[in-house]
Protein backbone atom coordinates (compact mmCIF):
# COMPACT_ATOMS: atom_id res chain seq x y z
CA UNK A 1 0.00 0.00 0.00
CA UNK A 2 2.86 2.65 1.15
CA UNK A 3 4.76 1.84 -2.22
CA UNK A 4 1.94 2.13 -4.45
CA UNK A 5 1.18 5.84 -2.47
CA UNK A 6 4.42 5.88 -3.50
CA UNK A 7 4.01 5.73 -6.90
CA UNK A 8 1.45 8.32 -7.03
CA UNK A 9 3.13 10.49 -4.70
CA UNK A 10 6.45 10.42 -7.41
CA UNK A 11 3.77 11.06 -10.51
CA UNK A 12 1.92 13.88 -8.50
CA UNK A 13 5.12 15.48 -7.30
CA UNK A 14 6.82 15.28 -11.14
CA UNK A 15 3.50 16.47 -12.65
CA UNK A 16 3.79 19.35 -10.35
CA UNK A 17 6.94 20.78 -9.16
CA UNK A 18 7.87 20.20 -12.84
CA UNK A 19 11.66 19.46 -11.97
CA UNK A 20 14.72 19.98 -14.14
CA UNK A 21 16.56 17.19 -15.56
CA UNK A 22 20.24 18.06 -16.12
CA UNK A 23 20.88 17.49 -19.78
CA UNK A 24 23.85 15.33 -18.96
CA UNK A 25 20.69 12.56 -17.94
CA UNK A 26 18.30 13.63 -20.46
CA UNK A 27 18.88 11.22 -23.07
CA UNK A 28 18.99 8.32 -20.51
CA UNK A 29 15.68 9.20 -18.64
CA UNK A 30 12.98 7.10 -21.22
CA UNK A 31 15.33 3.60 -21.29
CA UNK A 32 15.68 3.85 -17.26
CA UNK A 33 12.06 4.61 -16.65
CA UNK A 34 10.98 1.81 -19.00
CA UNK A 35 13.96 -0.48 -17.05
CA UNK A 36 12.13 0.64 -13.64
CA UNK A 37 8.85 -0.19 -14.78
CA UNK A 38 10.78 -3.68 -15.85
CA UNK A 39 11.71 -4.02 -12.53
CA UNK A 40 8.66 -3.03 -11.02
CA UNK A 41 6.76 -5.72 -13.25
CA UNK A 42 9.26 -8.06 -12.05
CA UNK A 43 8.25 -7.42 -8.43
CA UNK A 44 5.12 -7.59 -8.53
CA UNK A 45 5.29 -10.95 -10.15
CA UNK A 46 7.26 -12.32 -7.45
CA UNK A 47 5.56 -11.00 -4.81
CA UNK A 48 2.33 -12.51 -6.07
CA UNK A 49 4.51 -16.05 -6.39
CA UNK A 50 5.20 -15.46 -2.74
CA UNK A 51 8.81 -14.94 -3.74
CA UNK A 52 9.10 -11.15 -3.03
CA UNK A 53 12.35 -10.19 -1.24
CA UNK A 54 13.20 -6.49 -0.78
CA UNK A 55 16.85 -6.71 -1.72
CA UNK A 56 16.29 -8.68 -4.88
CA UNK A 57 14.07 -5.59 -5.60
CA UNK A 58 16.08 -3.14 -4.64
CA UNK A 59 19.20 -4.27 -6.73
CA UNK A 60 17.18 -4.88 -10.01
CA UNK A 61 15.51 -2.07 -9.73
CA UNK A 62 18.97 0.13 -9.78
CA UNK A 63 21.15 -2.75 -11.89
CA UNK A 64 17.75 -2.76 -14.41
CA UNK A 65 18.20 1.53 -14.70
CA UNK A 66 22.13 1.55 -14.45
CA UNK A 67 22.64 -1.56 -17.34
CA UNK A 68 19.88 0.72 -19.48
CA UNK A 69 21.68 3.50 -18.87
CA UNK A 70 24.40 2.03 -19.80
CA UNK A 71 23.50 0.31 -22.70
CA UNK A 72 22.14 3.49 -24.66
CA UNK A 73 25.48 5.63 -23.43
CA UNK A 74 27.56 3.27 -25.41
CA UNK A 75 25.36 3.28 -28.19
CA UNK A 76 25.55 6.87 -28.36
CA UNK A 77 29.47 6.72 -27.97
CA UNK A 78 29.02 4.03 -31.09
CA UNK A 79 26.85 5.85 -33.24
CA UNK A 80 24.20 3.24 -32.86
CA UNK A 81 22.79 4.87 -30.32
CA UNK A 82 19.27 5.49 -31.12
CA UNK A 83 19.26 1.88 -32.77
CA UNK A 84 20.64 -0.06 -29.40
CA UNK A 85 17.94 2.00 -26.95
CA UNK A 86 14.81 1.11 -29.41
CA UNK A 87 16.71 -3.18 -28.58
CA UNK A 88 16.33 -1.96 -24.97
CA UNK A 89 12.70 -1.10 -25.30
CA UNK A 90 11.91 -4.23 -27.17
CA UNK A 91 13.50 -6.84 -24.94
CA UNK A 92 11.58 -4.96 -21.84
CA UNK A 93 9.05 -4.83 -23.41
CA UNK A 94 9.06 -8.55 -24.03
CA UNK A 95 10.35 -9.04 -20.49
CA UNK A 96 7.06 -6.97 -19.10
CA UNK A 97 4.58 -8.84 -21.15
CA UNK A 98 5.84 -11.84 -20.21
CA UNK A 99 5.79 -10.97 -16.20
CA UNK A 100 2.32 -9.01 -16.41
CA UNK A 101 1.52 -12.38 -18.25
CA UNK A 102 2.11 -14.45 -15.13
CA UNK A 103 0.37 -11.63 -12.97
CA UNK A 104 -2.92 -11.77 -14.73
CA UNK A 105 -2.68 -15.42 -14.35
CA UNK A 106 -2.32 -14.95 -10.46
CA UNK A 107 -4.95 -12.90 -10.61
CA UNK A 108 -7.81 -13.71 -12.74
CA UNK A 109 -6.96 -17.27 -12.66
CA UNK A 110 -6.99 -17.45 -16.37
CA UNK B 1 20.40 -7.73 -17.59
CA UNK B 2 17.29 -10.07 -19.00
CA UNK B 3 18.77 -13.11 -18.02
CA UNK B 4 20.26 -11.81 -14.35
CA UNK B 5 16.74 -10.81 -13.20
CA UNK B 6 14.12 -13.72 -13.55
CA UNK B 7 16.57 -16.30 -12.90
CA UNK B 8 17.71 -15.51 -9.74
CA UNK B 9 14.19 -14.90 -8.39
CA UNK B 10 13.97 -18.84 -8.95
CA UNK B 11 16.85 -20.22 -7.00
CA UNK B 12 15.42 -17.10 -4.61
CA UNK B 13 12.16 -18.59 -4.35
CA UNK B 14 13.69 -21.93 -3.20
CA UNK B 15 15.72 -20.18 -0.48
CA UNK B 16 13.37 -17.85 -0.02
CA UNK B 17 10.82 -19.08 2.37
CA UNK B 18 13.29 -19.46 5.41
CA UNK B 19 14.15 -16.23 4.94
CA UNK B 20 10.32 -15.21 4.80
CA UNK B 21 9.28 -16.72 7.53
CA UNK B 22 11.43 -15.19 10.42
CA UNK B 23 10.18 -11.95 8.31
CA UNK B 24 6.54 -12.74 8.74
CA UNK B 25 6.73 -13.14 12.15
CA UNK B 26 8.82 -9.51 12.25
CA UNK B 27 5.56 -7.93 10.28
CA UNK B 28 2.70 -9.10 12.30
CA UNK B 29 5.08 -7.85 15.26
CA UNK B 30 5.58 -4.32 14.61
CA UNK B 31 1.77 -4.14 12.82
CA UNK B 32 -0.37 -5.75 15.51
CA UNK B 33 -2.48 -6.24 12.80
CA UNK B 34 -5.25 -9.25 14.61
CA UNK B 35 -5.10 -11.08 10.46
CA UNK B 36 -2.13 -11.92 10.55
CA UNK B 37 -1.34 -14.40 12.99
CA UNK B 38 -3.20 -16.86 10.25
CA UNK B 39 -0.53 -16.32 7.42
CA UNK B 40 2.11 -18.42 8.76
CA UNK B 41 -0.42 -20.73 9.47
CA UNK B 42 -1.92 -21.14 5.97
CA UNK B 43 1.26 -20.64 3.53
CA UNK B 44 -0.91 -22.27 0.25
CA UNK B 45 -2.34 -18.94 -0.45
CA UNK B 46 -3.13 -17.52 -4.00
CA UNK B 47 -1.66 -14.82 -5.55
CA UNK B 48 -4.39 -12.69 -5.11
CA UNK B 49 -4.81 -13.32 -1.76
CA UNK B 50 -0.94 -12.18 -1.36
CA UNK B 51 -1.99 -9.29 -3.71
CA UNK B 52 -4.75 -8.12 -1.27
CA UNK B 53 -2.78 -8.87 1.56
CA UNK B 54 -0.04 -6.62 0.81
CA UNK B 55 -2.35 -3.94 -0.65
CA UNK B 56 -4.75 -3.47 2.11
CA UNK B 57 -3.91 -3.22 5.81
CA UNK B 58 -1.13 -0.58 5.44
CA UNK B 59 1.73 -1.91 6.75
CA UNK B 60 4.68 0.02 7.77
CA UNK B 61 7.46 -1.84 7.12
CA UNK B 62 11.60 -1.34 5.45
CA UNK B 63 10.55 -3.38 2.89
CA UNK B 64 7.72 -1.49 2.05
CA UNK B 65 9.54 2.00 2.52
CA UNK B 66 12.24 1.05 0.36
CA UNK B 67 10.00 -0.19 -2.24
CA UNK B 68 8.17 3.12 -2.07
CA UNK B 69 10.99 5.20 -2.09
CA UNK B 70 11.62 3.32 -5.09
CA UNK B 71 8.80 3.84 -7.37
CA UNK B 72 8.30 7.48 -6.01
CA UNK B 73 11.38 7.70 -8.38
CA UNK B 74 10.03 5.84 -11.09
CA UNK B 75 6.78 7.72 -10.85
CA UNK B 76 9.12 11.06 -11.10
CA UNK B 77 10.85 9.98 -13.57
CA UNK B 78 7.17 8.78 -15.78
CA UNK B 79 6.33 12.21 -14.87
CA UNK B 80 8.95 14.57 -16.07
CA UNK B 81 9.68 11.82 -19.21
CA UNK B 82 5.59 11.97 -19.99
CA UNK B 83 5.70 16.24 -19.47
CA UNK B 84 8.87 16.83 -21.47
CA UNK B 85 7.79 14.21 -24.35
CA UNK B 86 4.37 16.06 -24.56
CA UNK B 87 4.95 19.88 -24.06
CA UNK B 88 8.48 21.10 -25.15
CA UNK B 89 8.01 18.61 -28.88
CA UNK B 90 10.48 16.00 -29.76
CA UNK B 91 13.36 18.51 -29.58
CA UNK B 92 14.22 18.04 -25.64
CA UNK B 93 16.00 14.93 -25.06
CA UNK B 94 16.96 14.21 -28.83
CA UNK B 95 20.24 13.01 -29.47
CA UNK B 96 23.04 15.44 -30.37
CA UNK B 97 23.78 14.13 -33.66
CA UNK B 98 19.84 14.17 -34.47
CA UNK B 99 19.99 18.10 -33.30
CA UNK B 100 22.41 18.89 -35.45
CA UNK B 101 21.22 17.16 -38.30
CA UNK B 102 17.49 19.13 -37.49
CA UNK B 103 19.61 22.27 -36.74
CA UNK B 104 21.32 21.86 -40.67
CA UNK B 105 18.02 21.09 -41.85
CA UNK B 106 16.26 23.88 -40.98
CA UNK B 107 19.39 26.32 -42.23
CA UNK B 108 19.15 24.60 -45.37
CA UNK B 109 15.81 25.36 -45.60
CA UNK B 110 15.85 29.30 -44.65
CA UNK B 111 18.49 29.61 -46.92
CA UNK B 112 16.15 27.66 -49.41
CA UNK B 113 13.61 30.09 -48.71
CA UNK B 114 15.40 33.36 -48.46
CA UNK B 115 16.70 32.70 -51.93
CA UNK B 116 13.31 32.22 -53.36
CA UNK B 117 12.45 35.37 -51.45
CA UNK B 118 15.08 37.29 -53.26
CA UNK B 119 14.37 35.81 -56.52
CA UNK B 120 10.80 36.71 -56.22
CA UNK B 121 11.83 40.06 -55.26
CA UNK B 122 13.70 40.80 -58.41
CA UNK B 123 11.32 39.52 -60.20
CA UNK B 124 8.62 41.96 -59.38
CA UNK B 125 10.62 45.00 -59.26
CA UNK B 126 11.32 44.04 -62.93
CA UNK B 127 8.20 43.56 -63.95
CA UNK B 128 7.06 46.96 -61.86
CA UNK B 129 9.80 49.01 -63.75
CA UNK B 130 8.99 46.82 -67.18
CA UNK B 131 5.33 47.99 -66.91
CA UNK B 132 6.09 51.52 -66.48
CA UNK B 133 8.46 51.50 -68.58
CA UNK B 134 5.61 50.63 -70.89
CA UNK B 135 3.42 52.63 -69.74
CA UNK B 136 5.59 55.12 -70.56
CA UNK B 137 5.97 54.02 -74.10
CA UNK B 138 2.76 53.39 -74.54
CA UNK B 139 1.54 56.86 -73.32
CA UNK B 140 4.25 58.78 -76.08
CA UNK B 141 3.28 56.89 -78.54
CA UNK B 142 -0.36 57.95 -78.36
CA UNK B 143 1.02 61.36 -77.79
CA UNK B 144 2.82 61.06 -81.11
CA UNK B 145 -0.04 59.41 -82.73
CA UNK B 146 -2.23 62.35 -82.10
CA UNK B 147 0.63 64.66 -82.91
CA UNK B 148 0.92 62.93 -86.50
CA UNK B 149 -2.78 62.42 -87.13
CA UNK B 150 -3.25 66.22 -86.63
CA UNK B 151 -0.66 66.64 -89.59
CA UNK B 152 -1.94 63.15 -91.80
CA UNK B 153 -5.29 64.85 -91.52
CA UNK B 154 -6.76 61.13 -89.74
CA UNK B 155 -7.78 62.88 -86.38
CA UNK B 156 -9.80 66.45 -86.30
CA UNK B 157 -8.17 69.23 -84.63
CA UNK B 158 -9.19 72.10 -82.77
CA UNK B 159 -7.59 75.37 -81.91
CA UNK B 160 -7.36 79.19 -82.40
CA UNK B 161 -7.34 80.02 -85.93
CA UNK B 162 -8.83 82.37 -88.95
CA UNK B 163 -11.70 81.42 -91.68
CA UNK B 164 -10.55 82.75 -94.94
CA UNK B 165 -14.07 83.12 -97.38
CA UNK B 166 -13.57 83.61 -101.14
CA UNK B 167 -16.51 84.48 -102.61
CA UNK B 168 -16.05 84.61 -106.42
CA UNK B 169 -19.21 85.35 -108.84
CA UNK B 170 -17.54 85.98 -111.33
CA UNK B 171 -15.88 82.68 -112.10
CA UNK B 172 -12.26 83.98 -112.47
CA UNK B 173 -10.31 82.30 -109.24
CA UNK B 174 -8.31 79.14 -110.83
CA UNK B 175 -6.59 76.79 -108.65
CA UNK B 176 -3.29 78.42 -108.99
CA UNK B 177 -4.98 81.08 -106.84
CA UNK B 178 -6.20 78.87 -104.46
CA UNK B 179 -2.86 76.54 -103.84
CA UNK B 180 -0.95 80.23 -103.48
CA UNK B 181 -3.26 81.39 -101.02
CA UNK B 182 -2.94 78.03 -99.29
CA UNK B 183 0.88 78.15 -99.43
CA UNK B 184 0.68 81.64 -97.86
CA UNK B 185 -1.14 79.71 -94.97
CA UNK B 186 1.68 77.10 -94.53
CA UNK B 187 4.32 79.66 -94.42
CA UNK B 188 2.28 81.37 -91.95
CA UNK B 189 2.47 78.62 -89.77
CA UNK B 190 -1.06 77.19 -90.70
CA UNK B 191 -0.83 73.60 -88.27
CA UNK B 192 -4.35 72.25 -89.91
CA UNK B 193 -6.30 73.14 -92.85
CA UNK B 194 -9.43 72.27 -94.48
CA UNK B 195 -10.89 73.67 -97.77
CA UNK B 196 -15.18 73.64 -98.41
CA UNK B 197 -15.12 69.88 -96.21
CA UNK B 198 -11.92 68.59 -97.44
CA UNK B 199 -8.70 68.06 -95.50
CA UNK B 200 -6.23 69.31 -96.69
CA UNK B 201 -2.71 67.71 -96.40
CA UNK B 202 0.99 67.13 -97.69
CA UNK B 203 -0.04 64.90 -100.92
CA UNK B 204 -2.93 67.28 -101.43
CA UNK B 205 -3.39 68.76 -105.16
CA UNK B 206 -5.26 71.95 -106.75
CA UNK B 207 -7.01 70.83 -110.26
CA UNK B 208 -8.91 72.84 -112.61
CA UNK B 209 -12.12 70.76 -113.37
CA UNK B 210 -14.73 71.79 -115.33
CA UNK B 211 -16.41 75.24 -114.09
CA UNK B 212 -14.49 75.16 -110.82
CA UNK B 213 -11.45 73.67 -108.85
CA UNK B 214 -10.86 69.97 -107.62
CA UNK B 215 -8.59 69.31 -104.41
CA UNK B 216 -7.44 65.97 -104.31
CA UNK B 217 -9.45 64.88 -107.42
CA UNK B 218 -13.14 66.47 -105.28
CA UNK B 219 -14.73 69.31 -106.86
CA UNK B 220 -15.12 72.27 -104.91
CA UNK B 221 -17.72 75.16 -105.35
CA UNK B 222 -17.59 78.57 -104.66
CA UNK B 223 -17.44 80.47 -102.11
CA UNK B 224 -14.07 78.76 -101.23
CA UNK B 225 -14.08 78.54 -97.46
CA UNK B 226 -10.47 77.66 -95.59
CA UNK B 227 -10.40 76.92 -92.02
CA UNK B 228 -6.98 77.07 -90.85
CA UNK B 229 -5.75 76.44 -87.44
CA UNK B 230 -2.73 78.47 -86.33
CA UNK B 231 -1.48 81.90 -84.94
CA UNK B 232 -4.24 84.13 -85.76
CA UNK B 233 -1.81 87.18 -85.52
CA UNK B 234 0.47 85.56 -87.92
CA UNK B 235 -2.00 84.14 -90.47
CA UNK B 236 -4.25 87.27 -90.92
CA UNK B 237 -1.42 89.66 -92.36
CA UNK B 238 0.49 87.53 -94.43
CA UNK B 239 -2.88 87.30 -96.22
CA UNK B 240 -3.52 91.23 -96.03
CA UNK B 241 0.19 92.34 -97.40
CA UNK B 242 0.47 94.48 -99.93
CA UNK B 243 0.73 92.43 -103.01
CA UNK B 244 -0.65 89.10 -101.12
CA UNK B 245 -3.30 87.44 -101.51
CA UNK B 246 -5.89 88.86 -100.81
CA UNK B 247 -5.17 92.02 -103.30
CA UNK B 248 -4.53 89.57 -106.00
CA UNK B 249 -7.88 87.86 -105.52
CA UNK B 250 -9.63 91.13 -105.16
CA UNK B 251 -8.15 92.12 -108.77
CA UNK B 252 -10.20 88.72 -110.08
CA UNK B 253 -13.27 90.71 -108.75
CA UNK B 254 -13.11 87.99 -105.96
CA UNK B 255 -14.41 89.18 -102.47
CA UNK B 256 -11.94 87.70 -99.65
CA UNK B 257 -13.05 88.00 -95.82
CA UNK B 258 -11.24 86.71 -92.89
CA UNK B 259 -12.65 86.36 -89.44
CA UNK B 260 -11.15 85.44 -86.56
CA UNK B 261 -13.93 82.87 -84.38
CA UNK B 262 -12.36 82.02 -80.80
CA UNK B 263 -12.14 78.47 -81.74
CA UNK B 264 -11.84 76.64 -85.06
CA UNK B 265 -12.73 72.83 -85.70
CA UNK B 266 -11.04 71.03 -88.30
CA UNK B 267 -13.17 68.24 -88.32
CA UNK B 268 -12.76 66.33 -92.39
CA UNK B 269 -10.97 63.56 -91.84
CA UNK B 270 -8.93 61.84 -94.54
CA UNK B 271 -7.88 58.07 -94.29
CA UNK B 272 -4.58 57.24 -93.38
CA UNK B 273 -2.70 55.53 -96.44
CA UNK B 274 -0.31 52.69 -95.83
CA UNK B 275 2.65 53.64 -98.61
CA UNK B 276 3.13 51.26 -101.22
CA UNK B 277 6.95 51.24 -101.69
CA UNK B 278 8.48 53.54 -99.00
CA UNK B 279 9.38 51.90 -95.79
CA UNK B 280 10.59 52.81 -92.46
CA UNK B 281 14.09 52.33 -92.23
CA UNK B 282 15.01 53.29 -88.95
CA UNK B 283 14.18 49.86 -87.26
Amino acid sequence: MIAVLGLVAGVVVGLLVRPEVPAVVEPYLPIAVVAALDAVFGGLRAMLDGIFVDKVFVVSFLSNVVVAALIVFLGDKLGVGSQLSTGVVVVLGIRIFSNAAAIRRHVFRA
Amino acid sequence: MSTNDNPPEEPMGSELPPHEEPARPAGPAAAGGGAQPEKPGAPARSGRQRLVEAVWPPRVSRAQLIVALLLFVLGLGLAIQVRSNSDSSALRGARQEDLVRILDELDGRTKRLEDEKQRLEDQRKELESSSNQAEEARRQTVEKERQLGILAGTVAAQGPGIVLKITDPTGQVQSDQLLDTLQELRAAGAEAIQVNGVRVVASSFFSDEGGGIGIDGKKITQPYEFKVIGKPQDLEPALNIPGGVVQTLEKEQATVAVTRPAKIVVDALRAAKQPDYARSSSS
